[in-house]
């Protein structure tokens, strides 16, 4: 089971950084994980954390946003607000000892091709480790 | 701490309610915004008061929180800002609301001056209706002993009763059947002077009784949230917690910082899907509940809005199913609360931490790879 196991993750990636960066990866034939469903949004700070909750509850088995490295957000400080709204997740999350290691936030800029490669990689193996989300097969939760 | 001592007070809305008239004759203020018993008698409500007359009906302090103050107030400046000078006579938790949605530019303050009570806490209404007369009776002696039985459950854990760290500009505190009468801004200092009084009296002895009856509710709070800690682990837990809810959103309504006139649990955009959507999601989950996003709703209220709860219990009160829906929302709010070393309603000027930044912090939230 643990081996067969592929994790279904989605990836909310800023528009100006991260989601460039998942297309050099792909034009460079970089490897990504195969079940990771890309979400382009415009900027980090448009990822309301009910976004995150909502793949969480409805059986994702990991959420990773991404956006510009602090100081470069296309919006000034956008970045620095999804930050803090991560850390108010994540308190949450955590208070509740509701699987936090599902959740990631990086900072992946345009040239980074090969973070990208590496973080989703990485990402995706720990929860490989981890496995499934014990909430996929709950249908009185939601 | 010095102040205004007033002796022999034993009815303490009639001596609160001379003081709102003479503000009303020196035209310091055009009028109050205080609660008023509803002349059937059962519950109380807000009224935007001019006329002294009916002032005189006044009952600053109810023995129930039947709707928040903050949220009763919000349609007065919908429009911006008054144009009149009024006085909010509230308990404490609504003058933080009101400091809250301020900051939320959901109100605005200008020409807005508060009187904030010392606060016993209020009944759960659910209870007072059946026998008003009883808790009316009961309520008049809480101000004497304080006890914790019988009161809303956030009220018995509430530790900011009195003027501690609060945005208000006047507040008068209850003692040995006195009342203490204490300016906390320049503003109420000057409301204080107009009423003919001086801070000559030694306070010492209120201060001391609200320090013991504070140490007193945070032992109450800290056994009541390590409780509500151990209630709500995991999934499981949290699921067990919320099991009689049936998703009717009165908590979200009733609730003076839910603001949104559509709140996105409402809105077109979650409710108005693809029939084929939910068979998606059937197919994943095996079987999804209708109305859909029952726990989605109580933790995203929680991502949305927990920073700024006050703690009032008004969605506790409001909730058909008796959840507790308010202590799990006040404990939570705690947390995050101290996390961003935040209290909501202590300074207007201070930002709801989501609202602000720094650019060098939070580091461990990057990257950050928490292992099982
Ligand atoms: S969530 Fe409940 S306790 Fe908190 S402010 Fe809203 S109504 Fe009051
Ligand atoms: S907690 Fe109570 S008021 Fe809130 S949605 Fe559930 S049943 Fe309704
Ligand atoms: S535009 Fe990339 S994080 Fe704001």
């Amino acid at each position: 089971m643990a081996q067969t196991f592929e994790p279904n993750l989605i990836g909310f990636l800023c528009n100006w950084c991260s989601y460039a960066a998942a297309d050099l990866a792909g034009s460079n034939k970089l490897e990504v994980p195969a079940n990771l469903a890309t979400i382009r949004v415009m900027c980090s700070s448009r990822v309301d954390p009910i976004f995150i909750l909502n793949a969480y509850l409805r059986g994702i088995d990991g959420v990773i946003i991404a956006g510009c490295h602090p100081g470069d957000c296309h919006y000034q400080t956008g970045n620095y607000y999804a930050r803090r709204r991560f850390a108010l997740l994540s308190k949450i999350l955590k208070t509740f000892n509701l699987d936090p290691h599902r959740f990631r936030l990086s900072w992946i800029s345009a040239s980074e091709g090969q973070r990208f490669s590496q973080v989703t990689k990485e990402f995706a193996e720990s929860i490989q480790k981890a496995g499934p989300n014990p909430l996929r097969k709950k249908p009185f939760i939601d | 701490m010095k102040g205004k001592i007033i002796k022999n007070s034993d009815n303490i809305n009639t001596k609160i309610r001379e003081i709102l008239e003479s503000l009303i004759s020196k035209q310091i203020f055009d009028a109050v915004f205080v609660p008023v018993r509803v002349p059937t008698g059962e519950s109380f409500t807000y009224l935007l008061i001019k006329d002294k007359n009916i002032l005189k009906d006044c009952i600053p302090l109810p023995p129930i929180m039947s709707v928040q103050g903050a949220r009763a107030f919000k349609d007065l400046t919908r429009l911006g800002k008054l144009k009149y000078k009024i006085l909010c006579v509230m308990r404490p938790c609504e003058i933080r609301a009101m400091i809250e949605l301020s900051k939320l530019r959901q109100v605005t303050l200008e020409d807005v001056s508060f009187l904030s009570l010392d606060c016993p806490g209020v009944y759960q209404t659910a209870d007072y209706i059946i026998e008003p007369e009883k808790y009316d009776k009961s309520f008049s002696s809480l101000l004497e002993k304080w006890e914790p039985e019988g009161l809303r459950p956030n009220c018995r854990v509430c530790n900011h009763f009195s003027n501690q760290e609060i945005n208000s500009d006047l507040h008068i505190g209850f003692y040995d059947q006195s009342l203490i009468l204490v300016p906390l801004t320049k503003k109420g200092e000057e409301i204080f002077t107009s009423l003919g009084f001086e801070s000559t009296d030694d306070l010492a002895d209120w201060e001391n009784r609200k320090n013991e009856l504070l140490r007193r509710r945070e032992e109450i709070r800290n056994k009541t949230f390590t409780e509500l800690h151990n209630q709500t682990n995991g999934m499981e837990g949290l699921e067990n917690f919320f099991k009689g809810c049936i998703n009717c959103h009165n908590c979200m309504r009733v609730c003076p910082i839910c603001y949104c006139r559509q709140c996105f649990f409402e809105s077109t955009d979650q409710l108005r899907r693809e029939s084929e959507d939910y068979l998606i999601r059937t197919e994943k989950k095996g079987g999804i509940r209708f109305p859909v996003d029952r726990m989605l709703f109580h933790l995203g209220r929680m991502t949305h809005m927990s920073l700024s709860c006050v703690g009032c219990g008004v969605c506790e009160d409001g909730c058909p199913m008796d959840i507790p829906v308010g202590q799990i929302f006040n404990f939570i709010g705690d947390e995050v609360q101290k996390m961003f070393e935040y209290l909501p309603g202590r300074d207007k000027d201070e930002p709801i931490p989501v609202l602000t930044y720094k650019e060098d912090e939070l580091h461990e939230y990057e990257d950050a790879q928490e292992t099982k």
